[in-house]
């Protein structure tokens, strides 16, 4: 797998991007600005980067409760994503769906999903959609270790399978189930042998390094748009904040916590680019520098923008009202 | 006191060849299912205690835990003290726990790449490898109840020796003037700069290949070799090969059900001892089968062929001894089970 | 127009919508070769090469995938054998299907209808026979729709097919050898339009679904007892045509609603509460429920005639009001 210097910097800017305006999340979270809860992606930005650079615009991909990366790395626009954090009215949903609802269906995001497992047969769906069209688009599907285990998992994977439909099922195995670890959730330790069951194949890779999910979701797309019908991708990576902000996570092994810590997707990749010297280091600072621009700008249009009115309540809730 | 080592590994058989090709699926049940059966042929062969690499999955504790009371073993089964890492290091610190407790033979089970971690801990334990990975040369195809015998019968010093015990090659990697790595059947240089999903399936980036033994029935870089100068494991000579646009080529099952062209500008045999060098850099130098160094620019590196290896148990040729001995012929008057 | 039955005009309105959108899809159990539990889409998979699927016994993934699909364009058909099965793909109704639109912010419409059938007195016991519902109008953004002829069947699974909205069309097992008339060609009845389906001057009875059926007898009774019942048949519950219902006590002040339903949190309790709060003033007698008991549904058709609303106990409840 040969990537050029473009694709590595566009890793890169994607991953900076991520981690900002999580951590952006979670400041303003803690300071009492956002609504509701939060649930952050930090630690594991590589998943939804390294697939979502084998997809177009027109691919569609579900997403999960822990959604803020997939958007990002899909071309979710975070001015618009923060807005919606903040419930504004200039946010993705006009402040009607929050941060586990976000939705771009015209960049093919369909949502942020606050049902664990949900997205796992809607992904399927679109999948059913592309293949009945013949657009030459597919769907990814995200969840977590702990959606596996729902029986939308099997459903899903077993009509996606007989269907052979174009879809890439992408578990992120950040190893726990809000407080439950995986080895208290499943008694096995590789999600990916679930695949066989259904005739799919399936993978394990390492989520925490952007290349090799690059590469293994490269090949999970090409077999959808090939006609070739679904698999599994499983990316073993870490969860390192809480299961939502203000989880202090104190069900997690410190030891544990350090080593995955120590695996940061980011520093990975920069070392890398700057082995290969693709950018220095005054390179990277700078991306890294417009990032939170960018994200201290989307935090400005946040706060400046309007709330909602009271009557919109009452708003889109049937098409053609 | 006997003991036999036991390393499973859980991550083998995962990687992205399963979706690039048609890999084999072992998923981790049947690994735990082959152990009960390696345990109850230990047992069998009179070995005293079992000493394994832990796993994060618990391959040889869910073994003994499924095994019916009727056949649990009396002997100690205990885990290798080492530190947890979850990677192949692991398979490494098992191999040197194992030598440093005495054990009499290994039992592995993993593909080329789980033999070549424990070979660099191991020393002169003679392994017996069952297969279970991906790419599989080194180990063989075994059932898990007559491996188990063949390792007891080996470790108590009841069969040994050639051609029960043999010594193998190895490929010794050296990276600006230190040795960095090894592999036991093929490294394999490639352009690029990253490790990433491990596996090779594409034959495009490969540069060079030095090989052990080269085995036309094999399945992966191997059998490229197979197909040129046939080299068996015990034969003291390998084989280096340049690829590139040439006019040669030869069609090679390079992964399973991969079967394509190989085009090379030439091979030559390579003498015990002999160096070859890297031809360029930067690039990734992949071992039995998965990337593993990177090599950066300005950085040197080689491949060296040595005989120094791991000893390798026969499994049939240890039964065979086995029986020409009459180790498993009961005296008279014993209880016949019915 | 054209006779036909329940079951064929069903059909005829998928194959309108199919014959003129190739973004409409027929998805279920059994709806392809075996043509439908109980025939309804017979044929329809030769006549759509490609656009009948029959579905593994996978209700979260039949309701799920129709989800996404009709999110992304297409106006799948998604059957669910029995009502009573509903309980399986719920979350994919309730929380994914009807929620989209408004969670993102209007930029998402769902048109999916889910097409199932309800409905006892075929001795199908506790898990095969119910009436749910009252269960799907507790859900904003999904519209529920009930037919009870022929040509409703037909204009409604029309008109549900081309709504943009998540739409639950609920057959009845009694209703599906019932002929009738049904106008040939497009033919479409709006969402949100009752029907009256006998008109009369002295007491409104709405019903619907295979009740309606139920309640007409009951008026012709009571005719020859000099009582002048007008039957309404909402036809669609949500979205539910309330001045038809106002307009209608105007004239009878007096209302009995009739459903197989279950009583408590039932739809006729919804009804109920709209004429006492829209029409309090146009009613002059206590409003009456005619329902099942809050039991499950018997097996025995004898306990099942007792769990079931009946022409006596319709008569009975108006009587009551004289």
């Amino acid at each position: 797998m040969q990537l050029a210097k473009e694709n590595l910097l566009a890793f890169y800017q994607t991953m900076v991007t991520i981690r900002t305006f999580e951590n952006k999340a979670a400041e303003l979270f803690a300071a009492g600005k956002l609504p509701g809860f939060v649930h952050l992606y930090i630690g594991e930005e590589a998943v939804a980067t390294g697939v979502c650079a084998n997809l177009t615009a027109k691919d569609y991909i579900t997403s999960t409760h822990r959604g803020h990366g997939h958007l990002i790395a899909k071309g979710g626009k975070v001015d618009l994503m923060m807005a919606e954090l903040y419930g504004k009215a200039t946010g993705y949903c006009k402040g009607k769906g929050g941060s586990m609802h976000i939705a771009d269906v015209d960049l093919g995001i369909l949502g942020a999903n606050g049902i664990v497992g949900a997205g796992q047969p809607i992904a399927v769906g679109a999948a059913f959609a592309c293949k009945y069209q013949q657009n030459g688009a597919i769907a990814v599907c995200f969840f977590g270790d702990g959606a596996s285990n729902r029986g939308t998992f099997h459903e899903a994977m077993n009509l996606a399978s007989i269907w052979k439909l174009p879809v890439v099922f992408v578990c992120e195995n950040n190893m726990y189930g809000i407080s439950n670890c995986q080895r208290d959730h499943m008694n096995i330790c590789d999600i990916s042998d679930r695949a066989a069951a259904y005739g799919v194949p399936g993978v394990t890779v390492d989520g925490n390094d952007v290349v090799a999910v690059f590469e293994a979701a490269a090949e999970g797309v090409k077999r959808a748009r090939q006609g070739d019908g679904p698999s599994l991708i499983e990316c073993k990576t870490w969860r390192w904040r809480g299961h939502f902000e203000g989880d202090p996570a104190t069900y997690k092994n410190p030891e544990e916590q350090k080593t995955w810590l120590q695996k940061d997707p980011i520093p990975r990749l920069a070392q890398k680019i700057i082995e290969l010297g693709h950018a220095g280091e005054a390179d990277l600072a700078n991306i890294a520098d417009a990032v939170k621009a960018q994200v201290a700008a989307a935090v400005a249009f946040a706060e400046s923008s309007p709330d909602p009115v009271p009557a919109d309540v009452l708003t889109d809730v049937y098409a053609g009202q | 006191m006997t003991t036999v080592g036991i390393v499973a590994n859980p991550a083998s058989g995962k990687d992205i060849r399963r979706l690039v090709a048609y890999g084999t699926v072992f998923d981790n049940l049947e690994k735990v299912n082959i152990v009960r059966r390696i345990i109850l042929g230990l047992a069998a062969a009179g070995v005293d205690k079992v000493i394994y690499m832990p796993d994060y999955y618990g391959i040889v504790p869910r073994a003994l835990e499924g095994l019916s009371s009727r056949d649990r073993p009396l002997f100690d089964t205990v885990p290798a003290d080492i530190p947890l890492t979850c990677t192949q290091q692991d398979s490494a610190a098992a191999g040197a726990a194992m030598r440093a407790s005495g054990a009499g033979c290994i039992v592995t089970l993993g593909g080329d790449g789980t033999n070549r971690m424990v070979a660099k801990g191991c020393g002169d334990i003679p392994l017996l490898p069952v297969s279970t990975g991906t790419n599989n040369v080194f180990p063989a195809m075994l059932e898990g109840t007559t491996a188990g015998l063949a390792a007891g019968v080996v470790a108590r010093g009841l069969a040994g020796g050639e051609p029960v015990v043999r010594r193998t090659k190895k490929l010794l990697v050296v990276k600006d003037g230190a040795p960095a790595d090894i592999a036991l059947v093929d490294a394999v240089v490639l352009d690029g700069a990253f490790i990433g999903s491990r596996a090779i399936w594409d034959i495009e980036p490969i540069r060079q290949i030095v090989l052990t033994r080269c085995e036309p029935h094999a399945i992966g870089i191997s059998a490229i070799g197979g197909q040129l100068a046939p080299i068996g494991p015990h034969d003291d000579r390998g084989l280096a090969i340049e690829l590139g646009d040439a006019a040669a080529a030869v069609l090679a099952p390079i992964a399973p059900g991969v079967v394509v062209p190989v085009s090379y500008r030439g091979y030559r045999a390579l003498a015990i001892g002999e160096h070859v060098p890297v031809a360029s850099t930067p690039c990734v130098i992949a071992l039995d089968g998965e990337r593993e160094i990177e090599v950066r620019a300005g950085e040197t590196a080689s491949i060296r062929l040595t005989f120094d290896g791991p000893l390798v148990v026969d499994a049939r040729a240890a039964l065979t001894a086995a029986a020409a001995a009459g180790v498993f012929r009961l005296p008279a008057g014993s209880p016949a089970q019915t | 127009m054209k006779k036909m039955t329940y079951a064929e005009a069903i059909r005829d309105g998928i194959r309108q919508e199919m014959k003129r959108d190739s973004a409409v899809y027929l998805c279920g159990e059994d709806v392809g070769k075996f043509g439908g539990c109980f025939g309804v889409t017979a044929g329809l998979v030769d006549e759509f090469p490609g656009r009948v699927l029959d579905t593994p016994i996978t209700e979260t993934a039949i309701i799920g995938s129709a989800v996404g699909a009709a999110a992304v364009g297409l106006r799948p058909v998604a059957e669910i054998m029995f009502v009573d099965f509903t309980g399986v793909c719920m979350d994919e109704l309730f929380n994914q299907a009807v929620k989209m639109r408004y969670m993102f912010g209007g930029k998402a419409k769902v048109p999916l209808v889910l097409k199932t059938i309800c409905g006892g007195g075929v001795a199908a016991a506790a898990q095969h026979s119910q009436c749910m519902e009252a269960w799907f109008t507790h859900i904003p953004g999904l519209k529920t729709v009930m037919p009870a002829t022929p040509a409703d069947a037909k204009g409604l699974m029309a008109a549900a097919i081309r709504d943009d909205n998540p739409v639950i069309y609920i057959e009845h097992k009694q209703l599906l050898g019932l002929g009738g008339d049904v106008p040939e060609g497009e033919y479409l009845v709006p969402l949100g339009k009752a029907d009256i389906k006998r008109p009369g001057t002295d007491v409104t009875i709405v019903a619907w679904s295979w009740m309606v059926h139920r309640a007409l007898a009951a008026a012709e009774a009571l005719a020859k007892d000099g009582i002048s019942a007008e039957v309404i048949d909402p036809r669609t519950l949500v979205p539910l045509d309330k001045d038809a219902i106002l307009a209608s006590l105007a004239k009878t002040h007096k209302l009995v609603i009739v459903h197989e339903a279950v009583r408590t949190s039932g739809f006729g309790g919804e009804i109920a509460a709209v004429a006492a709060e829209e029409g309090f003033d146009l009613l002059d007698a206590p409003i009456k429920r005619v329902t099942a008991p809050d039991t499950p549904v018997p097996f025995s058709p004898v306990l099942e005639k007792a769990f079931l609303p009946d022409e006596g106990k319709i008569i009975q409840a108006v009587k009551e009001l004289f």
